[in-house]
């Protein structure tokens, strides 16, 4: 009994700080701040307004419905409030995918891959600017980092693939030398919820803000990206594993659903 | 470049977004799927609908054709239009329409038919209505009053419906669980003529029809109207919330509610229907407070989720009350707050609070969506029977201007749901009742005449242009239904009975005890209302409601004391002496004529019927006091409240009117030939139990 009671509260435990307790938190969270911000940014009125029209349209098309005329004359109102709508719910939108698209960056950071396991061979794949720069790479790695096949030139594709795997856990720098200049390389080995950055890449502002989280590299260095790949993270529901955007997706939402009523706040 | 992008940041995020990587557009948060969710599925269900309409359109017009076959083939018109203005008074028409006032209705007197029509006996609204649905004679509606008389126990009830609780009932402690639908019972019996259409294949929108509640099933929509009654079961109850020390209570209509002031802010509630789920639980209610800004002559509101502003005089829009019963029961109304006054005392009026339309509690349309539809589409709107507060008027809680913004806001969203029928119903009957015109009528014909005793403090030459205003509105809405209908169209303009003056009143209950056919208890010389004190093992006649007198008759009432053998000799005695009753203080005839039922009522329900009615005289009614069961010392007195107009009085006096865009060849139409005129004009059989008579057109105007 004491066994179970044991397990039980270490399984509760682990749940409540996995990934799982996170979206969950993360989920109701956003889903209420995001129910607030379209409250405060859309004109309320209005679009409660639209949406009564919409359903006394739809009323109309079941209470004339001997009447063709009647019926697809509704129909058409349907679309053009339909239209008018979305018009209004636009600009609380835009106010809302701001802060939501750089959360979910953030979170895809934490969630969206798990670390290399230990002694799990994983691939470095650097891209040159050109064929040349292929020629005088090489790897620095520090001692928690083996190297377990040797690298693969793909002239054609300006690549170069290492096969690598980590024999401790945590966070390490790999060195990559092109061209008489260093650059580094962060890779997270073992378990845990550390921030992953699957790519460092060179330039490309926005590539960078939604895809990496290391600095850019340096401008007169030969390399375009250095890449990692990380194993995709999935969230187990009932045996059932999902990529955590598709579970903060649907608890955001019935989150917002059941907010939005408690608020008297029209969406 | 800079100026750029700093002027149109929102399109940078958008740009932005749209061309980055997949993670910023797989999900842009609950707004975005909201708004892509509720868009997408009206899209759908008007396509799955309107997909199921076209396919089943030919099997269910097949269907028609074989049943109905070709249901206008024999119509004279494709539609026929009926605008019903309560009230609307003959004389008063004639004259305005001399005055140039009343351009519209002149054009249709002018084309086709402006006549008196014949009003029922007695001529009171639900009478004479249910008579215009059904086409026959009270006898065979069920219909004399507003208010009917329980012959066990001499109280009143409402005559057109019976409202009761779910029968069954399961009990947890202190609560008693109602178990099953409300119980409503419609007392108006006959069938309206649209059932008729719609047995045909023919399409009707019945709007605010009196005596229409329950809504009853046919091939059509329709609201309710008069006798809906409001939250609380009754036919409308106003609230006054006051800082003001007051013991009186309103005689009819009204409730005074304290309100209490804690920190500088006021608090009050309004009261609403009955705790469904205890026993005597006493009356739910709906909070609300009161911030005033005596500067500003303001003050916000805060009742339940809204928030709202309203300055002194002025009414804020429908508001939805809630009222929680708990255990997940809620009573839905809506209301309107009136700012009456910040200072001395802070004041509030809320209208009766009226079922809600968009989430009706009892149903008050065919189908029920229909409510829904049309609150969803205009907005929230009165659904009370009697929607105007003429008691509020009455009571001087309501002044004339704001009792008028009252009655001609609720007649606006009356007339957009007419031009949206109007709009829907291209084939078929389109009728809407307003009420406006008997209302105001009633509230301001003091200022009509010289010297009524309602108006006596306002000179004559400042009484405002009340009637005239509304005989000139309802003229403009004439125009603008003739602007939209084409000759294919019969347009009709109907009221139930006319108007006069109500400067006198008279207490037969008074009069009946004076002459000895009334008795009171030892002692007394007055009674309560409903007859309280009143002896009835001597008492051989009494009245209640506004025309009806009864026997008490050995048998049939309770404590019947009148021997059948006896009552004609006793109608007679009271026919003989009634008739012709001089005001002893005018010299005028306050009584013109008294009629004997049995002689014109016929049918299954004339032994619910009044055995006389009373006529009363042009400027003389019955008195509140002698409508409402009570005996006075006096008999005749002036009449001084605003109700100041009135047509419960001799029906020969009062018809109303008939104006049709075609001409009708008929000397002395009346209401109850309508429904037989409207079913012959489709070309349908009349129905054997009819009372009323077609009336024929003059050709070739309606031939087709």
């Amino acid at each position: 009994m004491a066994c179970f009671a044991a397990f039980s509260f270490s399984m509760v435990i682990s749940i409540l700080t996995g990934p799982l307790a996170i979206v969950i938190v993360v989920s109701v969270v956003v889903g209420l701040a995001m129910v607030v911000l379209f409250g405060y940014t859309s004109d309320q009125k209005a679009i409660g307004i639209a949406k009564d029209q919409l359903k006394a349209h739809l009323l109309a098309v079941r209470l004339y419905r001997d009447q063709i005329p009647v019926v697809m004359g509704s129909y058409g109102k349907i679309l053009r409030g339909t239209v008018r709508y979305l018009k209004l719910a636009f600009k609380p939108l835009l106010y809302v995918i701001v802060p939501i698209t750089l959360l979910m960056v953030q979170m895809d950071r934490y969630l969206g891959q798990t670390p290399i396991p230990v002694n799990a061979p994983f691939l470095l794949t650097v891209h040159f600017s050109s064929s040349d720069a292929l020629n005088d790479a090489t790897l620095a790695l520090p001692s928690e980092i083996v190297m377990t096949a040797p690298p693969v030139h793909i002239a054609a594709d300006y690549q170069i693939v290492w096969r690598l795997a980590g024999t401790r856990d945590g966070s390490y720098e790999m060195n990559i030398n092109a061209g008489g200049q260093s650059v580094e390389k962060v890779v997270c080995v073992g378990g845990g919820l550390p921030r992953i950055s699957t790519v460092r890449l060179r330039g490309q502002f926005w590539n960078r803000v939604f895809s990496s989280a290391e600095p850019s590299l340096p401008e007169n260095v030969s390399i375009e990206s250095i890449s990692i790949n990380y194993p995709d993270r999935n969230i187990e529901i009932a045996g059932y594993g999902m990529n955590w955007i598709w579970l903060f997706f649907i608890l955001s939402m019935v989150a917002g659903f059941i907010f939005k009523e408690l608020l008297g706040i029209q969406i | 470049m800079k100026g750029l992008w700093s002027a149109r940041p929102t399109r940078v995020v958008l740009v932005a977004l749209v061309f980055l990587p997949a993670l910023a557009h797989a999900y842009a948060g609950p707004g975005a799927g909201f708004a892509v969710l509720s868009s997408f599925w009206a899209i759908f269900v008007a396509f799955l609908y309107s997909f199921y309409a076209l396919m089943t359109w030919p099997f269910r017009q097949l269907v028609r054709f074989l049943r109905r076959r070709n249901a206008y083939g024999r119509a004279k018109f494709e539609r026929v239009v009926i605008l019903g203005f309560d009230g609307m008074d003959p004389d008063l028409a004639e004259r305005f329409m001399k005055e140039g006032r009343l351009p519209n209705l002149a054009k249709l007197r002018d084309r086709g038919t402006f006549s008196k029509l014949r009003t029922t006996f007695p001529a009171i609204s639900p009478v004479a209505w249910s008579t215009f649905l059904t086409g026959v004679n009270p006898g065979k509606h069920n219909i004399y009053d507003f208010l009917a008389r329980d012959t066990n126990n001499y109280l009143p009830f409402l005559s057109s419906a019976e409202i009761k609780g779910p029968k069954r009932h399961i009990k947890i402690g202190k609560y008693s669980i109602p178990f099953g639908k409300t119980q409503i019972k419609g007392m108006r019996k006959g069938t309206p003529f649209w059932h008729w259409l719609g047995e045909a294949g023919i399409f009707s929108s019945v709007i605010r029809v009196p005596v229409t509640f329950p809504p009853e099933k046919f091939q059509g929509v329709l609201l309710s109207g008069m006798c809906v009654p409001d939250l609380k079961g009754s036919q409308g109850t106003f609230c006054l919330c006051t800082t003001r020390v007051s013991d009186d209570k309103f005689r009819e209509g009204g409730v005074r509610v304290p309100m209490d002031r804690k920190n500088g802010v006021y608090r009050s509630y309004i009261p609403g229907p009955d705790n469904p789920l205890i026993e005597k639980g006493g009356e739910l209610r709906a909070d609300f407070e009161v911030r005033p800004d005596l500067r500003a002559k303001s003050a916000r509101f805060v009742f339940g989720p809204e928030k709202f502003a309203l300055e002194v005089g002025e009414y804020s829009e429908w508001v939805p009350a809630e009222f929680k019963a708990g255990m997940g029961f809620t009573a839905h109304g809506i209301c309107r707050f009136y700012l009456k006054g910040l200072s001395p005392e802070v004041e509030v009026y809320v209208t009766p609070v009226n079922i809600d339309p968009g989430h009706p509690d009892l149903p008050i349309s065919h189908p029920v969506t229909y409510s829904i539809y049309l609150a969803k589409l205009l907005g929230p709107y009165a659904t009370l029977g009697l929607a105007e507060d003429t008691w509020a008027l009455n009571e001087h809680v309501l002044d004339d201007d704001a009792f008028l913004a009252q009655a001609y806001g609720n007649h606006e969203d009356r007339e957009k749901m007419l031009f949206d029928a109007l709009d829907k119903t291209k084939q078929g009957l389109c009728t809407c009742v307003f009420d406006t015109t008997d209302r105001v009528q009633h509230m301001f014909w003091r200022y009509l005449e010289e010297d009524h005793p309602a108006a006596r403090d306002v000179p004559h030459s400042e009484h405002p242009q009340v009637i005239q205003d509304l005989y000139e509105r309802m003229d403009r809405l004439v125009g603008r239904v003739m602007e939209r209908i084409d000759d294919d169209t019969l347009l009709m303009v109907i009221s139930d009975h006319g108007f006069k003056s109500f400067a006198r009143c008279m207490n037969l209950n008074a009069w009946l005890h004076q002459n000895g056919y009334l008795a009171l208890k030892d002692g007394k010389s007055e009674s309560g209302d409903w007859f309280d004190d009143v002896d009835w093992s001597r008492t051989r006649a009494y009245t209640m409601g506004l025309n009806g007198l009864y026997l008490n008759l050995k048998g049939r009432e309770k404590q019947g004391i009148v021997d059948p053998a006896e009552a004609d000799a006793l109608k007679d005695e009271l026919w003989e002496r009634l008739s012709g009753l001089v005001d002893p203080a005018s010299g005028a005839v306050g009584v013109t004529g008294v009629f004997v039922t049995d002689e014109f009522y016929r049918g299954p329900y004339t032994e619910n019927a009044p055995d006389l009615l009373v006529g009363y005289g042009a400027g003389y009614r019955a008195s509140w006091d002698s409508v409402m069961g009570k005996v006075t010392r006096q008999i005749f007195e002036d009449n001084t409240k605003a109700w100041s107009g009135d047509h419960c009085i001799d029906p020969r006096l009062v018809p109303g009117v008939l104006f049709s865009s075609h001409k009708f060849i008929e000397d002395k139409p009346a209401i109850v030939d309508v429904a037989p005129t409207i079913l012959k004009l489709f070309g349908l059989a009349l129905p054997a139990h009819f009372d009323g008579k077609p009336w024929a057109l003059a050709s070739p105007a309606g031939d087709r």
